[in-house]
């Protein structure tokens, strides 16, 4: 049960988008960035480190919800996301990817953890400043929305159907538009009436 | 200052308000927070970071800004990031 009253109806953050969609908006738009608007890291790689970076925080919402729409965006193979969540260095992945994991992991410990030769592997395997800067930027990011989906204890679905399903949305249209569809549900559900 | 891990970030300032205030303190000779590099780097993803913290540190609230800054203070020392 969540620590304090939140909507029945959403799972997760979205539960904490809608008591609260001042913070809301600045959080989707900067996830909408790392996640899915265009980079030289497809949205898959983006996701599988968000997702990764959720599993070392033990967060069950986030890296199931991420998980799904990393397996979405390799067409349903769920088997490699868990393989990257168990052991990243023997799973089917690129070396600089496995390089970039590795530079993620360091931060959910710390950021301090990080080092110069992880910084030049990464380089090494191919990887430029603007991606090992926002694989950083993913890594943190997610450190903080992990922390804030357990810390005040929201409910998270367990049939991953559900999430399978949200994934096929969000891979589609996002994440800049999950505030302003929560308002929409809130004023479906109040019967029409505006707050 | 220590160079950063990323000479790409460090020497690819955007357009931006850090990128003005990190050109004013370099041409005092002051010292001035790395954090202003990854502001000016990116700041299609740090824009939205500064409205997050600008939100949950002055928004309206019942904690007043400087309980607000104490518990960023108490965190980041526990994260041991003295900045």
């Amino acid at each position: 049960m969540p620590h304090i009253q939140l909507t029945d109806d959403l799972p997760g953050i979205r539960a904490l988008f809608h008591f609260r969609p001042e913070t809301a908006k600045p959080l989707c738009e900067l996830a909408d960035v790392l996640l899915h608007q265009p980079s030289s890291l497809s949205q898959a790689e983006r996701e599988l480190i968000a997702t990764y970076v959720s599993s070392l925080n033990d967060c069950y919402y986030c890296q199931t919800s991420h998980g799904a729409i990393a397996a979405h965006h390799l067409n349903g193979n769920e088997d490699l996301v868990l393989q990257v969540k168990r052991d990243f260095k023997t799973a089917p992945i690129s070396d600089k990817l496995k390089a970039l994991l590795t530079i993620a992991g360091k931060v959910q410990q710390g950021g301090k953890r990080v080092t110069t030769e992880d910084i030049e592997n990464a380089r090494r395997l191919g990887a430029t400043d603007r991606e090992i800067h926002d694989t950083v930027l993913i890594a943190a990011a997610f450190c903080m929305y992990n922390r804030y989906v357990d810390g005040l204890a929201t409910w998270a679905p367990e049939d991953p159907e559900s999430y399978r399903r949200r994934a096929a949305v969000i891979a589609q249209s996002g994440y800049n538009q999950i505030p302003s569809d929560i308002q929409a549900q809130n004023r479906a559900s109040a019967g029409g009436v505006t707050s | 200052m220590k160079p950063m891990f990323l000479p790409g970030v460090e020497h690819n300032p955007q357009p931006s308000p850090h990128t003005d205030l990190i050109r004013k303190m370099q041409a005092s000779g002051a010292e001035y927070p790395q954090i202003w590099h990854l502001f000016a780097f990116r700041p299609a993803a740090t824009d939205h970071l500064s409205r997050f913290t600008q939100e949950i540190m002055r928004g309206e609230g019942p904690l007043s800004p400087g309980m607000r800054e104490l518990i960023a203070a108490f965190t980041s020392y526990h994260n041991d990031c003295p900045f």
